[in-house]
């Protein structure tokens, strides 16, 4: 790494740049003028040229099926390609992807992002925490994909930005970073590089840094480094845990076997493996801040009456029978139902892996609303395949749905679930049913695509004839368990399947329960928001945002106060603890973890203890009652 | 024999001293080291740590510029960082892996702070000892000795035994008190009056200790802290009866003082090494002289009840050992320092050295007068003291192990370490980290300027069934482990309620 000369190393910018290359280069210096170590720093930081020249590799040895490709991935792949092309009527180049078309698309739509950039933009002091109260940011709809691109190191708004990703190649190669141009940021890159390599050649591996409110925190997988920056207060355990989701989230993508592609080139570039899919991280890690299956290691179900669950099931377990690995139906991010093949299960971060994989993609979505162009079901694009990574059939049809008509897309696509089988594709059938629910069927075959054609068109048949598609409406309209609705002492209620959650006096006018955003003025003894998990079922029920959590802001500050939570309690070496009660200036939280079930409960910070107590004993008590309308009971046990 | 201990030792734990703003030029790495222990590390080795150290101060500036490079936590070692000076950075590194080797990380930064500031007290500042001599020579020489007889106290056998889990309900950079009745109060109020009479001089102050815990003191806080931490490592009954099994709240169980010196290999070649590598320095190691005020087994109490000892030497053309002198921090001004001892009383003097006529022949003045105007009140204080003492369980409560830290006056009360051994491992080890936890917030809220108001409480019930649990408000603390309390969060509420009320008087209640 001392062989570096400045010109290879310098980021070609602007000429603000002098002061951070200095500072990057010196603590190049203070690692490589001790000549103890000798660190194998690549010194080819020509990303750009690297990346072209195995680009146009890689995109040779798909388009004619060269055998001399770089590595197995690529040939595993490239036999996709094959049998995929056989279902393509016109294959367009993999440079003219159609993740980077997205690219552009997101772009294109930056002016709609400029009221949410502070919302998520996270920038430290710039954006006053409460100076967006005002916006009702549950309407404000969060969109993926990279922002400020522009940025690198040297800018003063870069360095601000509260939580940095990177993934890097163990040679220094920028992979991926979250905010920023990561070619630009090849020195920066190098310099995470140098440090990860300089510890790891004192016989050590390092974790974690920390400087003021800012911790980095390290991740070493194989030849891939990674790496998050932040000042978000979040926990160090929290924060590893996102960095193997993003980690996760990459092998979901490629499959561990790029792991070899490093053993014989270590300067193996893999950016243009992941060409376009900045919209999947980039979602991916918006999650972190909203989705509470990150830490939980559980999903979670939209509410259904026992017998509509039972009905799809049903009709999922028949498919899988026929060869179907995994059979998902899910609404947003919620779960349905989901079947696995005998012995198969899914683990919870494959599931919200895949869940984001396929809502963060749009080709998956492919949802035309032109009038009056009508499709048939045979029109194909070839859709999203950047390079070879992603290969996307989307085949237009019309959906004749009752409620309305939209033109939706299926998709069969490689995928690898990293818990599942890190090694292997698998190929997922994804078809949206609706805007928001769609159907995912995973198999071995790459070339099952027509069957599980079959399989979707019987299933959506069902789905149709027993309501089960309207059920999902009016669930998601109806939202989920209401910490006001917390039924009374001794509650003797039937758990009546026709009332919403165990409550029969709940009702709401159609206009009240179309209003998008519910906001709820609290529960008993200042019950404000609870979350349960079920061990056994590997799942989570949480309650809906309830004043005074009723904004984005707010709503993030409650998740990071969980997940400290959720940290404190499962301490790696003595952990987990029974019980906690935490009250600062913002709440009370209460954790209760047993051998069946966690509870995190936050009430009013002036809440008192016994009250509160004896409402987490309702809160679990309601759940009892209505557990088989709130989790998916009786699929295959998870044996994790 | 030197050698090998210090060589076993290095393996647990590596600590070092760099200044930032020397040795900047290739080839000349070495200059920046001030410190390094231990010292017979091979300089490829040291240079090592100090620049990962470096590399990672000038990383985290990028996106901490204030508050840089804290804490490195590897797989094997923690790198725990201080910067005790303006660029000038002590970093410590402990290794992990064996069973008793859970840290927090704020209890080893406070151990950096507690050797820099004491040094800083005799010594002066690094800065201006550099300064005042540019090779750095004078400042190696001085660091060497200061912090090796520092370390010696951690030494048990071969292994220094840094603060860890198990000592999760103490506090270091704090001041015990002892609790006295009102009458007393009034004995010592004007035994503090005559003292300061006796030292004939407005500028003077006093500091009286009772065994190992303060009764009196006129110092400043940050004045205090120092002084009553060389008083309970060297100046106490205790202290002077070394390795006689003595009772302190600080020195429990951490250290038997007969080790003294074998941490010290053959010094001078040790502080030779940085020269002969470099050919800068024309001024050999040797011709300093050095003060070692922490040096074991070197004060002892004269026949007239006065602690005496060699450390500062002997005075030009006379007998008798120059006295001991200190810099306070609250004047910036060199004070001869005055011990008196009666059984378990400590009395110590601070007098300015520039008001003693004729330099030191006018303390043995100030010697008499003490003899002749405080003897009988110094009597009758040490026996209404020893008469109202609880003997070293006095602060016990039962049923509770505590931590009490007033972090605005440095004041802190403590479960008798006798009790806190009584604890499991888990109870123990579930308390060091609510404690890292409850650091990282007071920290963090120190960052965002809001430190004061900083209102929290945690109860945790672990899975062993014991209470651990954290009380912060307005700038108190309070920790706590009950082991063999009832189930309910509500009980142990009532627990600490309960000690609040009676032994707080009710900060900590709701």
């Amino acid at each position: 790494m001392a062989d570096l000369s400045d010109d290879d190393r310098k980021p070609k910018v602007g000429p603000s740049t002098d002061s951070i290359d200095q500072s990057l280069d010196a603590i190049e210096n203070q690692l490589s003028s001790i000549s103890v170590v000798q660190s194998e720093f690549d010194s080819d930081l020509d990303t750009e040229e690297a990346s072209s020249s195995n680009q146009d590799k890689l995109a040779n040895g798909l388009l004619n099926g060269n055998p001399g490709a770089d590595s197995n991935v690529l040939e595993d792949l490239s036999s996709v390609w094959r049998n995929m092309s056989e279902e393509m009527e016109a294959p367009s180049s993999p440079s003219s992807s159609g993740y980077a078309a997205e690219r552009g698309s997101n772009n294109a739509s930056s002016s709609r992002d400029i009221g949410i950039e502070e919302v998520d933009g996270e920038i430290v002091e710039i954006g006053n925490s409460d100076s967006f109260d005002g916006v009702s940011d549950s309407q404000v709809q969060w969109l993926p994909g990279k922002r400020h691109g522009n940025e690198d190191d040297a800018s003063s708004s870069w360095r601000k930005r509260k939580k940095h990703f990177f993934i890097l190649s163990h040679s220094g190669k920028p992979i991926y970073s979250r905010y920023g141009d990561e070619h630009k940021l090849a020195g920066f890159s190098a310099t995470l590089q140098a440090i990860i390599s300089f510890v790891e050649n004192g016989g050590d591996r390092v974790n974690l840094v920390r400087a003021g409110k800012h911790q980095v925190v390290f991740l070493v997988k194989g030849p891939i480094y990674l790496a998050c920056i932040s000042c978000t207060e979040e926990s160090y355990q929290s924060l590893k845990g996102q960095l193997e989701l993003l980690y996760g989230q990459m092998i979901l993508i490629l499959t561990k076997s790029l792991n070899r592609c490093f053993e014989k080139n270590p300067k193996f570039d893999m950016t243009p493996l992941l060409g376009g899919t900045d919209t999947v991280f980039s979602s991916l890690i918006h999650s972190f801040s909203w989705n509470p299956a990150n830490f939980l290691h559980a999903y979670t179900c939209l509410p259904l009456a026992y017998v509509t669950r039972q009905a799809a099931s049903a009709i999922l377990q028949d498919v899988a029978d026929s060869g179907v690995v995994f059979a998902i139906l899910m609404c947003k991010h919620k779960v349905i139902s989901l079947v696995g093949a005998q012995k198969a299960s899914l683990h919870p971060d494959d599931m919200l892996l895949l869940s984001n994989f396929i809502m963060s993609s749009e080709s998956f979505r492919q949802l035309v609303i032109e009038a009056g162009v009508a499709f048939e079901d045979t029109d194909v694009t070839v859709n999203g395949c950047a390079n070879f990574s992603i290969f996307v059939l989307a085949f237009l049809h019309v959906a004749n749905v009752s409620f309305g008509v939209a033109r939706t897309s299926e998709s069969f696509s490689p995928i690898c679930l990293p818990r599942y089988n890190p090694m292997a594709f698998l190929h997922a059938y994804v078809h949206y049913l609706d805007v928001d629910t769609h159907l995912i069927l995973l198999t071995t075959s790459s070339d099952a695509f027509h069957h599980l054609k079959d399989c979707r068109v019987r299933i959506e048949k069902v789905l149709l004839e027993s309501n089960v598609l309207n059920e999902v409406q009016r669930s998601m309209v109806d939202g989920g368990m209401r910490v006001e609705d917390l039924p009374a002492d001794h509650g003797s209620h039937s758990g009546a399947v026709s009332a919403h959650l165990g409550q029969p006096g709940h009702t709401r006018e159609p206009s009240e329960r179309f209003a998008e955003a519910f906001i709820g003025v609290g529960g008993p003894a200042g019950l404000w928001h609870f979350m349960y998990r079920s061990i056994y079922l590997d799942q989570y029920v949480s309650s809906e945002f309830s004043s005074p959590v009723n904004n984005r802001q707010q709503q993030k500050r409650l998740y990071r106060a969980y997940q400290k939570l959720y940290a404190s309690m499962h301490d790696k070496e003595i952990g987990p603890h029974r019980t906690q009660f935490r009250r600062d200036e913002n709440y009370v939280l209460l954790c209760w973890v047993t051998r069946d079930f966690e509870l995190y409960a936050a009430f009013d910070p002036l809440a008192d203890k016994a009250l509160a107590i004896k409402t987490c004993n309702r809160v679990c008590q309601w759940i009892k009652n209505i557990e088989n309308e709130i989790f998916l009971l009786g699929a295959s046990a998870f044996s994790w | 024999m030197g050698m090998s201990a210090a060589s076993s030792v290095s393996e647990a734990m590596k600590l070092c001293i760099f200044d930032l703003r020397r040795g900047q030029h290739e080839g000349q790495e070495l200059d920046k080291i001030l410190y390094f222990f231990p010292a017979d590390l091979p300089f490829p080795t040291q240079l090592s740590v100090i620049g990962l150290s470096e590399g990672l101060i000038t990383f985290t500036r990028i996106f901490s510029p204030e508050a840089p490079c804290e804490v490195i936590e590897a797989e094997k070692h923690s790198h725990v960082f201080y910067e005790a000076e303006c660029d000038i950075w002590m970093v410590m590194v402990v290794e992990k892996s064996e069973s008793e080797a859970i840290w927090r990380t704020a209890a080893l930064r406070s151990v950096l702070k507690e050797v820099h500031s004491l040094f800083v007290m005799f010594h002066g500042s690094i800065r201006a000892l550099l300064d005042r001599e540019p090779s750095g020579g004078l400042t190696r020489t001085h660091l060497y000795y200061f912090i090796m007889d520092y370390l010696s106290d951690f030494l048990s056998g071969k292994k220094l035994h840094l603060p860890n889990f198990r000592d999760s309900l103490k506090e270091r950079g704090m001041v015990q008190m002892l609790t006295i009745g009102r009458e007393a109060a009034l004995e010592v109020q004007s035994l503090v009056r005559v003292l300061e009479s006796c030292a004939g001089c407005t500028q003077s102050y006093s500091l009286i200790m009772f065994q190992d815990l303060l009764v009196s003191t006129t110092l400043s806080p940050d004045d205090l802290v120092n002084l009553f931490t060389y008083t309970v490592m060297r100046l106490t009954p205790d202290a002077l009866s070394a390795g006689a099994s003595s009772w302190s709240y600080l020195r429990k169980g951490s250290t038997t003082s007969n080790a003294s010196g074998s941490l010290l290999t053959s010094s001078t070649s040790v502080l030779d090494r940085y020269y002969s590598s470099r050919d800068t320095s024309p001024v050999g190691v040797r011709s300093y002289q050095v003060v070692r005020p922490l040096q074991h087994e070197k004060w002892s109490k004269g026949k007239d009840g006065f602690l005496v000892t060699d450390i500062w030497g002997t005075g030009v053309g006379s007998l008798s050992p120059s006295s001991p002198t200190i810099w306070l921090k609250q004047t910036e001004e060199r004070m001869y320092l005055c011990a008196f001892q009666h059984r378990s009383l400590t009395i110590i003097l601070f007098i300015p050295v520039t008001s003693v006529h004729n330099g030191e022949q006018g303390l043995p003045v100030v010697k008499q007068q003490i003899l002749e105007n405080a003897s009988s009140k110094i009597i009758k204080v040490e026996e209404k003291l020893s008469r109202g003492w609880g003997g070293e369980n006095a602060y016990h409560v039962s049923g509770y192990r505590y931590l009490l830290v007033d972090g605005d006056r440095y004041i802190s009360r403590a479960s008798p370490p006798g009790k806190v051994t009584t604890l499991t491992k888990d109870s123990l080890v579930a308390m060091s980290k609510l404690r890292e936890e409850v650091d990282l917030e007071k920290s963090r809220a120190k960052c965002d300027g809001s430190d004061c108001e900083k209102d929290q409480e945690i109860c945790i019930r672990a899975k062993n069934g014991a209470w651990v649990i954290s009380r912060l408000t307005r700038g108190k603390e309070l920790y706590m482990v009950l082991e063999k309390a009832n189930e309910t969060l509500l009980y142990a509420s009532e627990a600490v309620e309960k000690f609040s009320d009676r032994y707080c008087s009710g900060v900590f209640s709701l």
